[in-house]
């Protein structure tokens, strides 16, 4: 692994070669312009190599030949000049100050209207450096997830290295996984495999009925949709340390977009699904056939539920006949459940019965 | 009418002649109970009314001796009065035509003539005169001046309200400085409200006669409006009526002057496009009405036939009634169908042929028993002929016994018809009678279409009868053969009346004339071609005027003309309101809140209707009837000047946005390039060529290496690009391949024209010895898609 300096001298060097780039194209006589894969769901494709979903041959051009364009492209020369020199001064800024910092910029057009726009910018910068956000220094505004489980790791932080034990050396909160998961080194580990949680209440139950003692668990708490740090951590844990990867979420649509992310990557990062994506991993539940066999509590779908089933149906990602199965059931039943529903059989139930006869089934334990 | 501007000053009596054809009406009276419809009805309208009558006066006479009308206009407060004067630079007028032309109403020639002018009616002016009499009690102060006259005519005219007779109060020469000319001064009871009317008035004269110079003097303003051109407007020639312009009235008048005897050559001597065959159509369609035809049916059999006349025929040879009986039944049934006068013609012919084949006589009497015999077998079975008649002409399948019904009531209805010659009414009402009836008694309805069509088809078969056309003098003596005529005159088709006897203004004339009046961004005008309505040729002219400095807010304005003559009142009543309303101003981008209405924005819309006769809703001429020939070509013309103002101000708009993104552009640009160079550590960089390809713009640059001067045009747009450059240089450049170069005051001009094809360069090079300064002005494109760098 390269140290870090190298690698912020690579990715200031990349950011530089783009501005160089558009340089030239203005030496040229040409209109600047960026080209850019078209990131939408059809235009992502499976990568057999890579086993992950990736972007597709479609491309979009952004170029100043329209107001628009070139809006866009003086507002990405602005964000490459600022990235450059908060490489070359070793700091690090979150995509919402960078969002903020544009109203300081003297040329008011490069301010950014949203942060919507500011956070795609980024992105669009991932894409064609080739460098990732981390590498920027950019991070996301919320703290990591954590994670719970027997796995000895150090951390490089701005205060020197820490050695952290993720059960012995952690409160009951976990292990906060940093920003840029790649500056931790994993030591020694007693870990059979890793389970992905969608939410809290869930990821606490787990902990207090110390489920990961009991089945020697690495537990990583998702918080809704995983944060980049998240997803890349768990594809090191199971890159690494060679461990199977089960995810754990609410059966409703939009929890199995968790699933996709964490597995086969998403569409906003499928230029990084090889570096964030966890291709063997695996869904536990809730499957909507354990809404039928467990009786679970639930709710009827709404309209956008129901919408939503439909467009996975033409998600490449979901193109299995497991899903397929599994989607169609659902809107058959037409009901969806959370993970807390479980307690309607006892607040031991997830830990003493559900999870370990899933596990089984999928050949986990 | 007669050109007389060559013969202006070889001979004097110009005036004279021009009177010629005038003629005179008695109508003083009416004018004193009428005077609201002749536009006098109160102080206000009754002096623009003078106006307008003077000054269409003025215009016209100067036109028709072929001078340029210079017109002065004055208005004078005299006490409690108003004095108008109006000069024209006209002929003048002889003594002896003077009063008539001034002091008689209804005394003008337009009134009897087809021909374009601005009066059409004689009523103008001597009602002007009548009204100042009525009114201030002071006669009528006339000066003229015929050319090459050593002294002007002055008059004082008086019109006897009870004789229309004028009579002229004093008679003295007097100076004037006019050459030639007429100056008529009235004094009325009037006012000045009407100010903004009289000042439209003029100034709308001006626009659609940009060939005359106008001076308008009022007690508080004055306006001159110079002239924009020398071409006066084409001359027009009188038409004879055109038989689908005629009414009744007319047309027995013209019968009792006509010194034709036939109709075919009253037809041909005082209509327009009517010849030997229009005529003959028109008799046709005249013996028609006034005759009616005589109905045909289908031969019976032959035997029928022969043996009817065998019967008939007494005491002649068997073998010559044989021979008799055998020539009519062979050419009777060789006919498909047979009426009353060929039956008769058939028999006679027969006769003849027996005659002069065996000697055998059959006389006149022996063949009217024979016709009749022969007659009676024709008509025998006349109801299953109509009864194929009706099925053959309705569509709709009717059933088999409403047809026999239709078919037996009309056959029962012909019995009582001699020689079954009836007119086209007449067979109308028994269809009509006939469906009635099938109604009552079958109960089944038989529609107006179907009976109009078995009218038509039963009219079709009738045949038009032989019977000589009554005389002119017939005619004229009784209304209801005149009326059959008339409606035959009506019914014939008929090639439209030229249309050489209009004078429209020409579309550069009408923009000349909104672009002299109105300072516009645009202006687009059209003249549609000449169009008929009724009999009377005309032809319709718009012109529209947007931007610059007319007024944005409300309504647009709108300029409305009759004959070069403007229209100021009654603009609601209009026939140019009610098409403009309709029209969807929206589709020509100009706004129109709820989509229909008078559109808002920043536009004069002017409409000119020419012709022989401008049909108007009433007597006082101000506002266009609602003639549907006349509103389509109004529309047409109105929509064919709007398409052009939509491409200008689409070609605007994307002008503007050009500008817009070009604005934005040039902001983000240069930005971007300095940000970059500093990012890069390079040199600065020129970012003209970018810009322009991004603009699509033909890029002008200039690159000067030591003495050598290179300039290259680069097209980056997607047309080719024919510039006209001008660089004026401070040293010479000497001679420069492709480019001309011309010192003036020491500067050398080099001029280029190069042609360059989109996406393609063109260059020139050029020495200058030490330092130079150059002055670059391109032409040839928009600035909005040019972009120098040099």
């Amino acid at each position: 692994m390269s140290t870090n300096t190298e690698l912020d001298a690579d990715a200031r060097e990349r950011l530089l070669d783009l501005a160089a780039e558009f340089y030239d194209q203005f030496a040229e006589g040409e209109v600047p312009s960026m080209r850019i894969p078209t990131r939408t769901k059809s235009n992502i494709e499976y990568d057999d190599d890579k086993e992950v979903w990736v972007y597709g041959d479609r491309h979009s051009t952004r170029s100043a030949n329209t107001v628009t364009g070139a809006k866009k492209l003086l507002k990405a020369i602005y964000v490459i000049d600022f990235l450059a020199q908060q490489l070359d001064e070793d700091r690090s800024s979150t995509l919402r100050e960078l969002y903020y910092l544009s109203e300081s910029w003297n040329h008011e057009t490069a301010q950014f209207s949203s942060q919507d726009e500011s956070n795609q910018l980024i992105e669009d910068l991932e894409i064609v450096s080739d460098v990732t956000r981390e590498d920027f220094h950019m991070r996301p505004e919320e703290s990591g997830a954590t994670l719970m489980g027997p796995i000895h790791l150090r951390e490089q932080t701005r205060r020197g290295e820490r050695d952290i034990h993720c059960q012995e050396d952690v409160g009951e909160g976990g292990y906060q996984i940093p920003n840029n998961p790649d500056t931790i080194e994993f030591l020694e580990h007693d870990a059979d495999f890793i389970l992905c949680v969608e939410t809290g209440g869930m990821r606490d139950r787990l902990v207090e009925n110390g489920f990961d003692e009991e089945h020697n668990t690495i537990v990583v708490h998702l918080k809704g949709q995983p944060a980049r740090a998240t997803r890349r951590i768990t594809r090191r844990l199971h890159d690494e340390l060679d461990l199977p990867v089960v995810v754990f979420t609410d059966g409703d649509p939009w929890s199995y977009r968790i699933f996709a992310s964490v597995a086969y990557g998403s569409i906003k990062s499928a230029h990084l699904s090889e570096y964030l994506a966890t291709p063997n991993a695996k869904f536990i539940g809730i499957q909507p056939t354990d809404i039928v066999e467990y009786d679970l509590p639930t709710d009827p779908l709404s309209d956008s539920d129901v919408n939503a089933l439909e467009n996975e149906l033409e998600d490449p990602r979901f193109q299995s006949d497991y899903w397929t199965e599994q989607i169609e059931r659902q809107l058959d039943i037409n009901k969806k459940a959370e993970q807390q529903a479980l307690a309607s059989r006892g607040l031991d139930f997830v830990t003493d019965t559900y999870l370990p006869t899933r596990l089984e089934e999928m050949g986990v334990l | 009418m007669t050109s007389y501007q060559s013969e202006l000053g070889g001979r004097s009596n110009v005036a004279e002649e021009l009177a010629e054809s005038q003629r005179s009406i008695s109508i003083a009276e009416f004018f004193e109970k009428n005077k609201h419809m002749l536009g006098f009805d109160s102080g206000a309208r009754g002096l623009v009314t003078a106006v307008k009558e003077a000054v269409d006066n003025a215009l016209d006479a100067t036109e028709e001796a072929g001078i340029l009308p210079d017109i002065y206009v004055g208005i004078k407060e005299e006490g409690d009065y108003y004095r108008v004067i109006v000069e024209d630079n006209g002929p003048g007028i002889t003594k002896e035509q003077l009063p008539k032309v001034f002091g008689k109403l209804l005394y003008g020639s337009r009134f009897h003539v087809r021909e374009q002018k601005r009066g059409q009616q004689g009523i103008g002016i001597s009602a002007a005169v009548l009204y100042s009499q009525l009114t201030s009690g002071k006669p009528a102060m006339i000066t003229s001046r015929t050319e090459g006259e050593s002294a002007a005519q002055y008059f004082e005219l008086i019109i006897d309200t009870d004789t229309n007779e004028p009579e002229i109060s004093v008679d003295t020469t007097t100076t004037w400085d006019r050459p030639h000319g007429t100056r008529i001064e009235l004094e009325m009871e009037a006012n000045m409200r009407a100010r903004q009317q009289l000042h439209d008035y003029i100034k709308h004269t001006a626009v659609v006669n940009p060939h005359a110079r106008i001076e308008f003097e009022e007690p508080r303003e004055q306006l001159k409006f110079e002239r924009v051109t020398d071409q006066l407007p084409a001359e027009t020639e009188e038409i004879r009526p055109h038989p689908h312009g005629i009414e009744l009235g007319s047309l027995i008048k013209l019968l009792d002057e006509t010194a034709s005897h036939s109709i075919s050559g009253f037809l041909q001597d005082e209509f327009t496009r009517v010849g030997q065959k229009t005529a003959d159509s028109i008799i046709t369609a005249f013996v028609d009405r006034h005759f009616g035809r005589e109905m045909s049916w289908r031969p019976p059999e032959r035997s029928a036939v022969e043996t009817a006349v065998t019967d008939a025929v007494t005491n002649k040879s068997e073998e010559a009634t044989a021979a008799f009986a055998q020539r009519i039944g062979t050419v009777l049934t060789e006919r498909d169908r047979v009426a009353h006068h060929e039956l008769v013609d058939i028999v006679a012919n027969a006769a003849e042929h027996v005659r002069s084949e065996s000697n055998a006589t059959f006389g006149t009497a022996a063949q009217k028993t024979t016709a009749g015999a022969v007659w009676s077998v024709l008509t025998d079975d006349i109801e299953s002929d109509l009864s194929r008649i009706v099925d053959d002409t309705t569509t709709s399948r009717k059933d088999a016994e409403t047809i026999d019904g239709m078919a037996r009531r009309i056959a029962v209805k012909f019995e009582d018809v001699e020689r079954h010659r009836l007119q086209k009414e007449t067979v109308a009402s028994f269809v009509a009678r006939a469906a009635e009836q099938t109604e009552t008694h079958d109960g089944t309805t038989f529609g107006e279409t179907a009976q109009e069509n078995v009218v038509s088809g039963i009219w079709s078969v009738c045949r038009s009868v032989p019977d000589d056309p009554p005389k002119v003098r017939a005619v004229e003596r009784d209304r209801d053969t005149a009326s059959e005529l008339l409606g035959a005159m009506r019914e014939t088709d008929i090639l439209a009346p030229p249309t050489d006897c209009l004078a429209p203004i020409t579309e550069t004339l009408v923009e000349e004339g909104l672009r002299k009046e109105f300072d516009a961004d645009f202006y687009a005008a059209t003249t549609r071609d000449a169009e008929v309505h009724g009999g009377d040729p005309f032809i319709v002219e718009a012109g529209i005027a947007y931007g610059g400095d007319i007024k944005s807010e409300g309504r647009i304005d709108v300029l409305r003309f009759a004959n070069r003559v403007p229209l100021v009142y009654q603009r609601g009543a209009c026939a140019t309101a009610d098409v403009i309303q309709d029209i969807n101003w929206r589709n020509y981008n100009l706004d129109q809140p709820g989509g229909s209405g008078t559109p808002n924005g920043p536009a004069v819309v002017m409409i000119h209707v020419a012709s022989t006769n401008v049909p108007f809703t009433s007597e006082s001429k101000d506002a266009i009837a609602n003639v549907p020939e006349i509103e389509h070509e109004i529309e047409l013309a109105l929509r064919s000047a709007a398409r052009e103002l939509k491409r200008y101000l689409k070609k605007r708009r994307t002008l503007e946005q050009r500008q817009r993104k070009r604005n934005v552009i040039a902001d983000i640009l240069p930005t971007m390039a300095d940000k970059l160079a500093d990012m890069t550590e390079r040199e600065s960089l020129a970012i003209e060529d970018s810009l322009a390809r991004i603009m699509n713009n033909v890029l002008i640059e200039r690159t000067v290496d030591n003495d050598a001067v290179r300039l290259v045009v680069t097209n980056h747009s997607d047309s080719v690009a024919d510039l006209a450059l001008t660089d004026i240089v401070s040293v010479d450049p000497g001679d420069i391949e492709d480019a001309t170069v011309v010192e003036m005051d020491g500067e050398w001009f080099v001029k280029w024209d190069p042609s360059v094809r989109s996406g393609e360069q063109a260059v020139i090079e050029y020495d200058v010895n030490g330092n130079a300064s150059f002055d670059i002005s391109v032409e040839g494109i928009e600035p909005e898609k040019l972009s120098i760098n040099a």
